[in-house]
């Protein structure tokens, strides 16, 4: 017998069973599942809802990531997401930003004048063939930055947090190594409250498209692991920017 | 880890005596049981969160084999390894072996409870690997080769002081006294094992059944850590950890989070499912899941003690109990401490070497009034102390006649018939005087000598009840 085999028989032995047996019914009155179909209609509702709300959903998430420990800012155009980038990378006298391959943020990048002169900005993505040592250089290059921009792939307005999906387009480390982050968080991408987004990455998974890491941030790193005393700013960044736009 | 449950009396009594620890435990009630408290208020809908989420427990505990079953099954789609472990010692080994075989040299670990149950640095140690643990709390302690006091603050028992001379000592370099220096000063330490580790081991705060996801929940960030920077990922669990859907985790970590810190969430909450894809920018390359059961299933088989499964390892009990808040986390001798601890760590080690445990609580209920997903942890306590006491299967008695089963029994005999009870009040009057002093028993005999160790008893009276009613109770004294 293999170890799942010998593994689960002495469960169901412990259960007084002398096999798995499956829930009776998946919809249970105790323990309601959803179905694909429900999925399906329940995301399609929810994608419509934050567009109708998404006034009022961006003034809850502002409330909430300032309780949370984010420095929240507005920006209505293109350019104040540089120059919000600009001032913070000087202020915190980084020579090299680094920044996700979110569409909001391209034009970061697409202006490097309204830098100061040595700061450098790389954009975290793939291009070259062989993709291990260009991994290793990304590696590198995110270790060394001093500031990582981002955008998100959704805000919860429940619990003032960004969520940001890793894959081929978005790399782990953006949003870590760096001790500081700036998410640019667009007005439509607010979620109401975890729910909405545990729904959404369902249907996601049902669509084969779950991908392989998920990151829910809310403020800063911290610890209170000394007398209880907080401290912000243990392995993640110590300090998060959020700007709405 | 070897238990130490059998010397609970001697090392609570060291704790009662140690002022450092009962000043320094004394947050814990205005810290994180009042940000409990705030936080289940602030939540629209806590207590139908709470029902939902034990019926879910419970469902799942019910069928626990086909959701594991289903769980790793999903693991293995995304690309993972699943490895179902029937003891530590099967799941040390695991680690073991692939540790070899990748020619493994640091690992990173985040905080995992199931690995103190291994006792799993030890073992990486003796082969010749190092392993770091990278959770503030947990590094502190693992610097002091000591165990956690705590489930979710490790290192709660030790003041500033004690941390500013532990890495002085440990890591050299100035002394530092403030919280904020302290912890720089152990995260610029911690920042290059991150970089150069081969390996991250991780714990699990729960298995998501229907898509095979690893859900971790961090406030320092070195769960991400652990699962971006190595090539390999090695995630432990608790076979109790599983849940059915994805869409219920809302309210898990609602729960989870509300009740352990108070925060509405915890900086990161890290969704895993399998190692980095092909074309993904980074992440590690494989993903190994160890599933173990350790003494778990012996809980699963007693009906009445399934429901400790259901605890989710958020500490809320801990905090709500004047024993644990008093007596602190090394007294109870295993991995697991408090109320909660005081169920499961018997359980999982021997009950009859625990059976200090059991009792160590007033049974004032404060812990089920503060568990998230409602235990009954009195009625557990209940339950096992009513096993030991009757030779239940727990208890790891032959027989079914403890002293204190025929002690019960005799008492019974003695007060249920008029003359027996008289005839024992006559007995009792007259054996007591070369015991009394001052009016009072302060020491009575073996095998009650136990009753006397921490209390006086008022000496048997002479003038019975019986005797007063009898004569309509004119003698008033007595309460007058």
């Amino acid at each position: 017998m293999s170890d799942r085999e010998t593994f689960l028989a002495a469960i169901s032995g412990a259960l007084g069973n002398d096999r798995i047996r499956p829930p009776e019914s998946m919809d249970d009155s105790t323990v309601g599942f959803s179905t694909p179909d429900d999925v399906i209609k329940r995301a399609k509702s929810i994608e419509k809802e934050i567009l109708i709300r998404s006034e009022e959903l961006c003034n809850d998430l502002e409330q909430a990531a300032k309780a949370a420990g984010w420095i929240v800012s507005s920006s209505k155009t293109q350019q104040d997401v540089v120059d919000y980038v600009s001032e913070v990378a000087k202020k915190i006298e980084t020579r090299l930003v680094v920044k996700s391959n979110h569409k909001v943020i391209d034009s970061v990048i697409a202006d490097p004048q309204t830098f100061q002169q040595n700061v450098v900005i790389e954009t975290m993505n793939m291009s070259g063939n062989n993709t291990d040592v260009e991994r290793e250089s990304l590696r590198q290059t995110a270790i060394r930055a001093g500031l990582g921009v981002t955008g998100v792939d959704y805000a919860i307005a429940e619990t003032g947090s960004v969520v940001l999906l890793a894959g081929k387009e978005l790399s782990r480390l953006v949003a870590l190594l760096p001790p500081v982050h700036i998410a640019v968080v667009e007005k439509s991408k607010i979620l109401p409250s975890l729910d909405e987004l545990f729904m959404l990455r369902r249907a996601e998974f049902d669509n084969d498209n779950l991908g392989s890491y998920m990151n829910i941030i809310t403020g800063p790193s911290r610890s209170a692991d000394i007398e209880q005393t907080l401290v912000t700013g243990v392995h993640g960044p110590r300090e998060v920017h959020m700007v709405l736009h | 880890m070897e238990p130490r449950t059998k010397d609970f009396k001697q090392e609570a009594a060291k704790a009662l005596a140690d002022a450092t620890i009962q000043k320094n435990m004394q947050n814990l009630y205005g810290g994180f049981f009042k940000a409990r408290e705030r936080a289940a208020d602030e939540t629209p809908g806590w207590e139908a969160m709470q029902d939902r989420a034990r019926e879910i427990k419970a469902h799942t505990i019910e069928h626990l084999d086909y959701y594991l079953d289903k769980a790793s099954r999903n693991v293995e789609k995304s690309g993972g390894t699943v490895f179902f472990a029937t003891n530590a010692e099967d799941a040390t080994r695991y680690v073991l072996d692939l540790a070899i075989s990748r020619g493994v040299k640091t690992i990173i670990k985040s905080k995992s409870m199931i690995s103190e149950e291994m006792g799993l640095n030890e073992k990486l140690e003796e082969a010749g690997m190092e392993p770091v643990e990278t959770d503030l709390g947990e590094y502190l302690i693992q610097l002091r080769d000591e165990t956690p006091y705590h489930i979710i603050a490790p290192a709660i028992h030790l003041s500033k002081d004690q941390v500013s001379d532990l890495l002085h000592e440990k890591l050299g370099g100035p002394r530092y006294d403030r919280a904020e220096d302290l912890t720089r000063l152990a995260r610029d330490h911690l920042r290059t094992k991150f970089i150069e580790a081969d390996m991250g081991i991780t714990g699990a705060n729960f298995l998501v059944a229907d898509t095979g996801s690893l859900v971790l929940v961090t406030n320092e960030g070195n769960g991400r850590m652990c699962t971006s920077m190595p090539k390999i990922h090695v995630a432990i669990m608790g076979m109790e950890k599983v849940v059915p859907a994805l869409e219920d985790m809302g309210i898990f970590l609602r729960l989870l989070i509300r009740s352990a810190t108070g925060q509405r969430l915890s900086s990161y909450v890290t969704m895993v499912n399998g190692p980095r894809n092909d074309d993904d920018l980074d992440g590690p390359e494989e993903f190994h899941l160890i599933i173990v059961d350790n003494g778990r299933s012996k809980i699963l088989a007693d009906p009445a003690m399934r429901e400790a499964l259901y605890c989710i390892r958020c500490g809320a009990c801990l905090n709500a109990c004047p024993v644990y808040r008093k007596v602190g986390g090394h007294s109870y001798g295993w991995v697991y401490s408090g109320p909660i601890g005081a169920v499961i760590s018997p359980m999982l080690t021997s009950v009859p070497e625990a059976k200090d445990l059991p009792y160590a609580s007033s049974l004032c209920g404060a812990c089920r009034e503060s568990c998230p997903v409602k235990i009954d942890l009195p009625r557990l306590l209940i339950h096992l102390r009513s096993d030991l006491a009757e030779g239940g299967p727990h208890s790891g008695k032959r027989s079914r006649f403890s002293s204190e089963f025929v002690m019960v029994k005799a008492w019974r005999l003695l007060v249920s018939r008029p003359w027996t009870l008289r005839l024992g009040n006559r007995l009792a009057r007259l054996f007591q005087f070369p015991l009394a002093k001052d009016g009072k028993l302060r020491k009575l005999p073996p095998p009650i000598s136990g009753w006397t160790r921490y209390r006086t008893f008022p000496m048997v009276t002479t003038r019975l009840f019986r005797d007063r009613w009898i004569r309509g109770i004119q003698d008033k004294t007595s309460h007058e």
